[in-house]
């Protein structure tokens, strides 16, 4: 069955010495750091060090696209913090009567590395984990297994839902539903189509439901797991010194 | 309505099974969106419906969930925003459980609503994360406009999120409302569980 996952089957020290736990802890320090300690080249560290982290996981070329997807935050923070920022004094070039400035630019890229730190740093985990794993040892540290079942069924309902999507719009179309022209046809055109997706998709919860409680899902009794879980050596060791570098981070921050 | 408190915690197979229906929900609502391109996003049509079928609880985790899973798969920027989708399904399920969808009126009112509370709790994360814009194209032409005129920060945020969301809101409310009433009475009660024989 498909799922809907961006997990890279490969073997490097990212897949294989780091629990998924540690790599989601790492998530959350390095981009908090990034908020604390706000300088341009310590931002610009992190940022490097998240990519080298990728470079090793042999999955850098995969964030590109991830991050093309933010580039038009990215654009136009660039263009209005540049003209627009508050505290914009020298003038860096202008364009007619619209100048830019170097502290909004400044600024921008600071908020541009953020970003990039950001994605990159959850690209760590969503490329080199796999979901399954990454839900399963969630459940251990006592996320509830219903959520945990939600989250994992996500996963496959969607690529089910998109290949119904495909269904829908060509029948919709074959009887004559218009999906080009003006505003008003097009949102005519939306019912249309989320209509028959909405009543599928909730006549199929009633079964899944149906189905759950028949294995019982609702039971007390503590379950018990389908995949062996992988040990990690010296994950309590890494978690420490990630813990270490936020609460650094902070207290640098605080004495500067 | 059903007598059950709209805060009950004890949720049931259905209403739990009804989570991941409402974030494909949601996704296929951007998709249709996109295809029809249309000028919104339409991307909580699940969230709302599943605010009014199931109420708050439900609606507000499907909202959080929806843009966790959003963030690992597709754009790690929308985790951020789960907080803002959770607020979203809490606004439209404690509405609902009002009683306050009767009519268009009252729907759009709900819509404005909604919209609000979408603004007021993402422009302090647009703040925090990006300088208080939102990466749209309007919104942010609005926001710079706002600045250049010597406007606070935070206003012309506040703005920016309004000019994005108000308008988006108050069309997927609509939508959804339209979308719940067309909806059989038989599929609607299984999420509520007042039937005693259809409680799962």
């Amino acid at each position: 069955m498909s799922t809907m996952t961006l997990y890279v089957d490969r073997k490097s020290l990212i897949h294989d010495a780091f629990a998924p736990l540690t790599k989601l802890l790492y998530v959350m320090v390095s981009i908090a750091i990034t908020y604390i300690y706000p300088d341009l080249l310590f931002v610009l560290s992190v940022a490097i060090f998240s990519g080298v982290v990728l470079l090793v996981g042999k999955v850098f070329r995969k964030i590109l696209p991830i991050l093309a997807l933010s580039i038009l935050l990215i654009i136009s923070i660039i263009i209005v913090q540049g003209f627009f920022h508050p505290e914009n004094q020298t003038e860096l070039f202008s364009l007619g009567f619209l100048t830019f400035y170097k502290e909004g630019l400044s600024y921008a890229v600071l908020l541009t590395l953020r970003v990039m730190n950001m994605v990159m740093s959850f690209g760590i985990l969503i490329l080199t984990t796999k979901h399954d794993e990454f839900v399963e040892a969630l459940i251990k540290r006592g996320l509830s297994p219903k959520i945990g079942y939600v989250l994992l069924s996500v996963l496959q309902l969607i690529p089910q839902m998109r290949a119904t999507m495909g269904k829908i719009t060509d029948a919709q179309k074959s009887r004559g539903m218009e999906t080009e022209g003006s505003l008003i046809v097009r949102v005519k055109a939306f019912f249309p189509l989320i209509g028959p997706v909405v009543l599928n998709s909730l006549n199929n919860t009633r079964e899944r439901a149906i189905a759950l409680e028949v294995r019982g899902f609702n039971t007390r009794i503590k379950k018990t797991f389908l995949n062996v879980s992988r040990t990690y050596h010296y994950q309590g060791l890494i978690q420490f010194i990630l813990w270490m570098a936020l609460i650094a981070t902070i207290v640098w921050r605080i004495l500067s | 309505m059903s007598k059950k408190s709209m805060w009950t915690l004890k949720l049931s197979t259905a209403a739990i099974a009804l989570i991941p229906a409402a974030i494909g929900i949601n996704y296929l609502g951007k998709l249709f969106a996109g295809l029809l391109k249309l000028p919104l996003w339409l991307d909580s049509i699940g969230t709302v419906l599943s605010s009014m079928l199931a109420g708050p609880i439900i609606g507000a985790l499907s909202g959080i969930i929806n843009n966790v899973i959003y963030g690992v798969t597709v754009d790690p920027i929308s985790t951020v925003y789960a907080v803002t989708s959770g607020a979203i399904g809490l606004a439209v399920g404690i509405m609902a459980y009002k009683g306050w969808l009767k009519n268009l009126k009252t729907v759009i009112l709900v819509g404005l609503i909604v919209g609000f509370v979408a603004a007021i709790i993402s422009t302090p994360l647009n703040i925090i994360f990006w300088g208080g814009q939102t990466g749209n194209v309007w919104g942010d032409a609005f926001y710079a406009f706002l600045v250049a005129k010597d406007f606070p920060v935070w206003l012309a945020s506040f703005g920016d999120s309004i000019v994005v969301d108000v308008p988006d809101k108050v069309a997927t409310v609509i939508i959804s409302y339209f979308i719940y009433k067309g909806l059989p009475k038989n599929l609607i009660s299984i999420f509520r569980g007042q039937g005693k024989i259809e409680e799962l």
